[in-house]
């Protein structure tokens, strides 16, 4: 075996133009690979993270919230939350627990009736503070104090409403049984956090929403905050089995919307890229171990002849596209964790327009996650690429019969 | 001969039956009579059953057929909004926050104090002769009552319901049933109205409506007239826009 690989690796030296061009090929999908896995893993961690930190580990709701839940039914709410709070923050895992209601508003700010849509968030300020970390975010004025009116508002409404601190706002929405109804409030101060659609929210203390929504001792939602991700499956699994919660859908995260179809969404985007990088690397690999065989059918011809096995072939050219595979998988590595390393670091700014347009709350900058497991799968698939591209050229220098291969004289 | 005798017969039966029925424009000319007025104060208790069961009562000015303007007296939680529609305009006055809000765009779908009638509804004129085209397409009996059975198809797609059935009874000319669709020929509403009284200079009108909004499929809004008079003199202040914000 020994033998067969030094040979291998010898064989790489014959033709150095070639074994560069393979060894190039491998370096650049090597390369690229760990660039794109670095950004894809990172944008899905970031909205993960982001999201969960929004909407919670696990959520309690009416059953027929859940199954219409685009449509923020008002109506399909916990009507008492008391209770079901007591009850989820007595359970092991659970770190917090909180209602929230969310309601589309049109707002107007001074006499004249404003055409600015908004989504109105009532929920206990340690939500806001705790979980959004908004606090830290808060670029004008001052947290929420302890008047019932208080209201932050997203920098991007304040910005497009001329909003001030100060100022005052009327909230119109609907009740949950479809009255309008309005509420006022006054501008404490204005949150950028830097996700599109959280900066076009209005912030304010969940029991001015329940007013608005007469919902008086009710949530729509009550997010519960676990330890961990894996933690946050298990925890929604023991959840589902309260026989007081048989009446709501508890949902883990990654049941949820966005997250339920980003997760296939992630999953997909990641294999293609995978096996596009992979399939042409390969094809690449294929091709210059074709020529290889081609040329070397004469020797490959009395190497059979003096009793090398079929499959010691196979492994001399298998060992060839591996040996090149190693040092252009290095290479690449080392060239790709540049820019990998910026996008962890630095990340890029997708822009206001983008991370508005989509509906999961996507920060502006998305930063790439680079760790050891992204380095290994793009080396490992490195491997792959030249196990793929040799193995077809290495069986059918197998397959050559020796007689016919000396007389050819190539 | 004895065929020809037959179809005779026949087309003598068919002339006498579509003699006995009126005409669509007769019969809407009677119900006008009854169902339209110069001038109207009301005081109605609205009951909107879904979910949950919320009591509404409100005090209504009515001018013609286009001015109209509504207080409600309770809840608490809504005493003091005011409506008001002028023409094809509609406003609401929103005590708690002091604001007068005009009533446009996808606001006019929505259902009034979250009831089966939308605010459109309450917008619509009841003027049907100049926007429908109507038709009799026979007569049937409604809770053991004859009734008219008309079919009425708009003129354009201006209407909030292309296509009506109303049933008009036969003695009182009070469309106690009205089927209302969309231009899918999906059904939205039934509209119903009951307990006619009689009030001076011989007006028929009905005291109870209930209208289902068909796509809410759990709710039914019941409007009980508790007080009704008509020709009143009202203020004129009522219906402008002063009124609304008048303490």
């Amino acid at each position: 075996m020994s033998t067969t690989f030094r040979l291998a690796a010898r064989n790489t030296t014959r033709r150095k133009a070639r074994t560069f061009f393979t060894a190039g090929m491998v370096v650049f999908g090597v390369g690229v690979l760990l660039v794109s896995l670095t950004f894809v893993r990172g944008m899905f961690g970031t909205m993960l993270r982001s999201i969960i930190s929004i909407g919670g580990h696990v959520r309690v709701v009416d059953a027929d919230f859940a199954a219409r839940e685009a449509l923020n039914p008002l109506e399909e709410n916990v009507a008492v939350i008391a209770p079901v709070v007591e009850l989820l923050r007595r359970q092991p895992g659970v770190r917090a627990v909180e209602p929230r209601i969310m309601a589309g508003v049109t707002v107007t700010k001074g006499e004249e009736i404003g055409d600015y849509f908004a989504l109105a968030v009532g929920a206990h300020e340690r939500y806001f503070r705790e979980q959004l970390g908004a606090r830290e975010k808060l670029v004008q004025g001052a947290w929420f104090g302890d008047g019932p009116d208080d209201l932050l508002v997203g920098a991007r409404l304040a910005q497009r409403m001329d909003v001030r601190v100060g100022d005052e706002l009327v909230l119109l929405g609907t009740t949950q049984d479809g009255s309008l109804s309005p509420v006022k409030g006054t501008v404490v101060g204005i949150v950028q956090t830097g996700g599109g659609q959280l900066d076009h929210q209005v912030w304010m203390p969940l029991e001015k929403l329940q007013w608005m929504t007469d919902i008086p001792e009710g949530a729509t939602e009550l997010l519960v905050f676990g330890e961990g991700l894996s933690e946050g499956l298990a925890l929604a699994q023991r959840l589902s089995g309260l026989p007081e919660l048989k009446a709501y859908a508890v949902q883990a995260w990654n049941e949820r919307e966005p997250l339920k179809s980003m997760s296939g969404m992630v999953a997909g985007m990641q294999g293609i890229i995978v096996f596009t990088f992979v399939f042409l690397t390969a094809l690449g690999i294929w091709n210059t171990m074709t020529m290889s065989v081609l040329e070397r059918t004469h020797e490959i011809g009395v190497l059979r002849a003096m009793g090398m096995t079929r499959k010691t072939v196979v492994g001399l050219f298998v060992g060839e596209g591996l040996a090149i595979a190693l040092g252009g998988g290095l290479l690449g590595v080392l060239l790709g964790l540049g820019p990998a390393w910026l996008l962890d670091h630095k990340g890029i700014r997708l822009g206001e327009r983008l991370s508005e347009s989509v509906s999961a709350p996507v920060p502006e900058t998305i930063r790439g996650d680079l760790n050891l497991e992204v380095v290994l799968l793009s080396f490992g698939l490195g491997l792959l690429m030249a196990l793929l591209g040799s193995l077809l050229p290495a069986l059918r220098a197998a397959s050559i019969q020796p007689v016919s291969a000396m007389r050819s004289g190539r | 001969m004895k065929r020809l005798m037959a179809i005779w017969v026949g087309l003598g039966a068919l002339g006498a039956f579509a003699a006995e029925l009126p005409t669509a424009e007769e019969l809407l000319d009677k119900m006008d009579q009854n169902m339209t007025f110069e001038s109207r104060r009301s005081r109605t208790v609205m009951t909107v059953e879904g979910r949950r069961t919320r009591t509404f009562e409100m005090v209504g000015y009515g001018r013609g057929q286009d001015d109209a303007a509504i207080e409600y007296i309770a809840p608490a939680r809504d005493k003091g909004t005011r409506m008001l529609k002028l023409g094809d305009q509609l406003w609401i006055y929103l005590p708690g926050v002091d604001r007068v809000q005009k009533i446009s765009g996808h606001m006019l779908r929505q259902g009034m104090m979250g009831s089966d009638v939308s605010y459109e509804d309450m917008m619509a004129s009841n003027d049907l002769r100049s926007r429908y085209v109507a038709q009799v397409v026979g007569e049937e009996k409604l809770d053991g009552r004859p009734a008219w059975k008309l079919e009425l198809k708009a003129k354009d797609d201006t209407v909030s319901y292309p296509r009506r059935v109303t049933w008009i009874d036969q003695e009182t000319f009070i469309p106690v049933k009205q089927e209302l669709y969309a231009l899918s020929g999906m059904l939205l509403k039934v509209w119903t109205m009951s307990e006619v009284k009689e009030f001076p200079g011989g007006r028929k009108f009905p005291t109870k409506m209930v209208i289902q909004d068909q796509i809410k499929k759990e709710s039914v809004t019941r409007l009980e007239f508790k007080e009704l008079q008509f020709g009143v003199e009202l203020e004129k202040e009522i219906f402008a826009l002063r009124w609304l914000e008048r303490r």
